[in-house]
């Protein structure tokens, strides 16, 4: 009997791994947001402002500007582009049917990229009425359509009868990436200086210029798009099987493809607009959760939403202090922490790419 | 309750797969397609189960399965693919669980153990699918069609198993294995349809056989019928000798015998 309770037990493990994995995640991702707060250039930290506001004291002006207007948007912006990249990675996976499927990898990133580059630099020649209607969202918009483009271009290509050709997935990302870098290079040639400046910062894939306007542009393009990429679970979990049995199985594949590859582009393209490029987000999540709780997207998506946040948080920190008082750029520190475990992640699974 | 195509046509290009072929298979039966490689099998059975495009009609328990969607015909019938590759390391019970979740029987969490305890792969639950072997593989994949149509008939309807090459990468105790289960399903009063490679097992199995060859409908009846000399040497274009054990009277066909024209 004793192995008969283990059977019907033992696998439901990951399942509720998975499900216990919420919970932490969400009390982690809490307990980063404080201690981003908390920490920064200045003196200013969230536990004296608390402990004065407890005494019933007033807080100066630079505490109140430390802590709303520059602490607390970089924070939420952190926490939605952190959310994106891993959701879009873990959502572009399961759509490709490959772990190496990231935003960044595979070109979707770099297609966002000239979406928004586009905008910055054309948007000075755009009839005023188009400005006037797309606002704030004209660059999270033009990055989504991007984004959206080259997901699609890649998807054809790489996607013959229902079956991806990894290897053929990521020489068009290589490719993509290039073409799109060379039309972002012409387009600096044609920028004025003021849209050089606003280029080179956004390029540089950082936080460092959060506000409230760029957290309300990108804010509700990422949630709707998580909200749409959670509801995939199934789906994927389906689409593992191939695409004629995940049809089979009594899943509209042509539609829930449309809605990933939606849900990718505006994630990512939002993301990209207001964040540059961030790397590895995207592959190093999904791949660690799959590691810890099993690859069913039911469970995975909501969790790669909530580790992507805390890790983006984490490595807006260590660029905060490391080289404090100036900082790096995000970037370079995911790129830093990614780039070695995506490369551990090949040398583990040599498979994978052969598929 | 049946399952009928009707004059189905599929073209590859210019080729023509499938040239107007009828077929008419009965619940509580099993109906095999049998044929050489290249004569539309596979096609057949793509066209049921609409994964490919088609000209005619296909009716499932008197249903127009183009008007039916995805989920409906999901609680309808399963098919079984002949191979399956797996694109992320989800354990057997996590597979058998995905023809649960699409099928009626999605709120009786007992049935994919069930399904796996039916191959022979309960001690199985756990292992990380890519690791089995090919026929293991088949046989979870086989749990996982089997679990998605849990109960052969239901609501007085009844389901049916589409099966490709079923057999094809078993030793000889699982190619039993995976028939009787067929027929199980099949006495239970569920409709089972079989593209197979071997006639012996054909002959010992199936109510009824469709040979095809070259993309048309050669013959449609009892193995009895069907499994002649004159029959199975036109399909498979080699002369074949079919026997009869005196005591059963089930046709058997020796490949020792056969002899090229």
């Amino acid at each position: 009997m004793a192995a008969v309770t283990d059977l019907e037990t033992a696998p439901r493990d990951r399942v509720t791994r998975a499900r216990t994995l919420h919970g932490v995640l969400a009390g982690v991702l809490v307990l980063a947001c404080i201690a981003s707060l908390q920490i920064g250039t200045t003196d200013v930290t969230l536990s004296a402002m608390l402990a004065k506001l407890m005494q019933g004291e007033a807080l100066s002006q630079m505490e109140r500007v430390v802590l709303f207007d520059i602490r607390l948007p970089r924070l939420c912006l952190g926490v939605l582009v952190g959310a994106a990249l891993a959701v879009s990675g873990a959502a572009l996976q399961g759509l490709f049917r490959n772990p190496l499927a990231d935003p960044g990898i595979v070109g979707v990133g770099a297609g966002a990229g000239l979406g928004a580059i586009i905008a910055i630099v054309l948007s000075a020649s755009l009839p005023v009425w188009v400005i006037d209607l797309t606002g704030i969202h004209l660059v999270p918009f033009a990055a989504f359509l991007g984004g959206c483009g080259s997901t699609i271009l890649l998807y054809r290509v790489s996607t013959r009868h229902g079956r991806t050709s990894v290897a053929t997935m990521l020489l068009a990302g290589i490719a993509l990436g290039a073409l799109a870098g060379a039309l972002s290079g012409i387009l600096v040639y044609i920028a004025d200086d003021r849209q050089l400046r606003d280029l080179t910062f956004w390029g540089l894939g950082s936080l460092a210029g959060a506000s409230w306007a760029k957290v309300l542009a990108a804010g509700p393009m990422i949630v709707l798009a998580i909200g749409a990429a959670l509801m995939l679970g199934r789906g994927l979990n389906g689409l593992a099987l191939g695409e004629a049995t995940a049809a089979h199985i009594g899943i509209d594949v042509q539609r829930m493809k449309s809605i990933a590859i939606l849900a990718v582009a505006s994630a990512t393209g939002a993301a990209v607009a207001v964040s540059g490029g961030i790397g590895f987000i995207g592959i190093v999540v999904p791949h660690l959760l799959r590691l810890a709780s099993g690859p069913d997207h039911r469970t995975l998506l909501l969790n790669s939403a909530l580790l992507g946040a805390i890790l983006l948080i984490l490595a807006d920190m260590i660029a905060r202090v490391v080289i404090a008082p100036a900082e790096l750029p995000i970037g370079i520190v995911t790129a830093v922490l990614g780039a070695p475990v995506f490369l551990w992640i090949l040398l583990k699974r040599r498979g994978l790419v052969d598929l | 309750m049946s399952l009928i195509a009707e004059n189905i046509r599929v073209s590859y290009g210019t080729r023509e797969a499938l040239r107007g072929v009828t077929l008419t298979a009965l619940a509580g039966q099993i109906t095999a397609i049998v044929g050489p490689n290249g004569s539309g099998k596979s096609t057949l059975l793509g066209a049921i189960t609409a994964s490919l495009p088609f000209l005619g009609r296909v009716r499932l328990n008197g249903q127009d399965i183009t008007g039916l969607k995805p989920w409906e015909l999901a609680a309808r019938r399963a098919v079984l693919p002949q191979a399956s590759r797996l694109a992320f390391p989800f354990t057997v019970i996590e597979v058998v669980r995905l023809g649960l979740q699409s099928g009626t029987a999605g709120d009786r969490p007992e049935v994919p153990l069930q399904a796996l305890a039916r191959v022979g792969l309960a001690s199985y639950a756990n292992r990380t699918f890519h690791d089995l072997s090919g026929g293991e593989a088949q046989r979870v994949m086989l749990a996982r069609v089997l679990a998605q149509v849990w109960s052969p008939v239901e609501d007085g309807q009844p389901r049916w198993l589409l099966l490709d090459e079923p057999v094809s990468s078993l030793d000889i105790a699982h190619q039993l294995q995976v028939m009787e289960i067929a027929r199980d399903f099949a006495c239970a009063g569920g409709g089972v349809i079989a593209v197979m490679h071997d006639l012996n097992l054909t002959a010992l199995y199936v109510d009824s056989v469709a040979v095809l060859a070259e993309g048309q409908m050669l013959a449609l009846g009892t193995p009895a019928e069907v499994l002649t000399d004159n029959i199975l040497s036109r399909a498979y274009g080699c002369a074949l000798r079919v026997s009869a054990p005196p005591p059963v009277g089930i046709p058997y066909i020796l490949p020792h015998a056969a002899s090229h024209p």
